[in-house]
């Protein structure tokens, strides 16, 4: 039997859950809001699945929905708790004696939201720029550029850590 | 760049919380049904070469699934020989309310041969029983959940958006000389918990139904599982799935099959019955010795 373009986007949802999961996890920083992204990611894509022309693309076609609906949990919440940072949410697990100010993932999840999202896809999805460029809709002299701006802000945050 | 590697770890490191799978294949099922009604327009019917008329009569027949009532009386003219049976939609209706969309496809039977009259009762009341029950246990469920759904906040505009669809229809799995197989199946579009799909396999020879035991003789339950097993191993290897047969409690009395177009036995398993719901529900041809 022929497989068609769907089945192999089923497939493929379901092989890399794991990765969505932790994608998403790395945005909104709690269980819940992190199983519902990605189950309505997963909703989203399965509904638009012949919008999916290319299936070479089928990776970075996911990852925009699942970016996008990282966001819209974010900006949701911005809305509902006006009293309260977003950056508080975070859940608390470092152990005991880690050094917060010098834990760069943490650093790396408090940056500007498209900046954070270079930084993950390049690192931890291991993305091309050219592919992350097509996630997050923009030119890719702008991903490189803000690349490059983020990662000195890092180097330059860890250094004075360091020296302090 | 050891600092990235250490957080590129870290991240790694977020822990996966079992509901995930629960969740994701919850929606993969939702759109496996919203995809299964497209495609289903490409449904296939098997027939044994050299029958020509009953051939035509299947095939029309199939054709016929979503057409009137009428319809299916005509077709009861359709010549067919020997002593087959012939299978027409009973009874169709389809109805949407603002609630939900029902639509039926009940399938009846009828025997050509003489001696044979009067049997067709009992098989067709228990297919229209089991159409009707289904039908009755889906729409409590649908109220239910319309029900659910308005206490909980939503409107009667977004409850409208929901599609909910109700669907009971049928397959002709095969027809030879010899057996007839039909599928009934019932399912809901906004879940699949509660899809599904009896078989009916009828010896048109005997006037009879057939169970496994009949096909594959009194050693039937260790035949079909040493079958299933090796089939299981062999699928394991070729497409890295593993399935749950440790769980598996064999072949019995009320596995589910049906008989191909050559004539042999199809175990059909439920979804998540001795694999991941990925798999679906997975059929292994029993060859007969």
């Amino acid at each position: 039997m022929k497989q068609t373009l769907y089945d192999r986007l089923a497939a493929y949802i379901i092989e890399n859950q794991n990765q969505f999961y932790r994608l998403a996890f790395s945005y909104v920083k709690n269980q819940d809001d992190a199983l519902d992204v990605v189950q309505n990611a997963v909703c989203k894509a399965l509904e638009n699945y012949e919008s999916l022309r290319d299936e070479a693309a089928l990776r970075t076609w996911f990852y925009k929905i699942l970016v996008n609906e990282s966001y819209a949990c974010l900006n949701a919440r911005k809305r509902m708790v006006l009293t309260e940072e977003s950056s508080c949410w975070e859940i608390p697990c470092e152990e005991s004696g880690y050094e917060i100010h010098d834990d760069l993932y943490e650093r790396i999840c408090r940056m500007e939201k498209d900046v954070q999202s270079i930084i993950k896809l390049r690192f931890f999805e291991e993305m091309t720029l050219n592919e992350i460029a097509g996630i997050l809709k923009m030119n890719l002299n702008t991903v490189k550029a803000k690349l490059y701006r983020g990662l000195k802000t890092l180097r330059v945050e860890i250094g004075e850590e360091r020296g302090a | 760049m050891k600092r990235m590697s250490e957080a590129k770890q870290k991240y790694e490191d977020i822990p996966i919380p079992e509901e995930l799978s629960k969740r994701v294949m919850l929606e993969v099922e939702k759109a496996q049904v919203r995809y299964g009604e497209k495609r289903k327009k490409h449904r296939m019917v098997f027939v044994k070469r050299g029958m020509m008329a009953a051939a035509v009569a299947v095939a029309l027949f199939t054709a016929g699934v979503n057409t009137s009532e009428v319809f299916a009386r005509e077709l009861q003219n359709v010549p067919v020989l020997g002593t087959m049976a012939r299978i027409f939609t009973f009874r169709s209706y389809e109805s949407e309310t603002e609630d939900f969309k029902i639509s039926v496809d009940v399938p009846g039977i009828e025997m050509i041969s003489e001696e044979l009259s009067g049997l067709e009762d009992s098989v067709n009341e228990e297919i229209h029983m089991f159409c009707q029950q289904y039908a009755d246990a889906a729409i409590e469920r649908a109220e239910d959940y319309r029900q659910a759904f308005l206490d909980t906040g939503g409107t009667e505009e977004e409850w409208e958006a929901h599609h909910i669809a109700i669907k009971v229809w049928y397959e002709v799995k095969s027809q030879t000389d010899r057996y007839l197989s039909l599928a009934v199946m019932g399912s809901e579009n906004w879940s699949s918990a509660y899809s599904e799909t009896k078989f009916y396999n009828f010896d048109q020879e005997a006037g009879k139904w057939i169970t496994l035991e009949d096909i594959l003789g009194e050693d039937y339950a260790r035949i079909a599982e040493q079958s299933v097993r090796q089939q299981i191993k062999q699928r394991e290897c070729e497409e890295g799935m593993e399935y749950w047969t440790d769980e598996w409690e064999g072949i019995g009395e009320d596995t589910r099959f049906y008989m191909n177009s050559v004539g042999n036995p199809v175990i059909v398993f439920e979804q998540y019955e001795i694999a991941p719901g990925s798999a679906g529900e997975p059929e292994f041809e029993i060859v007969i010795p």
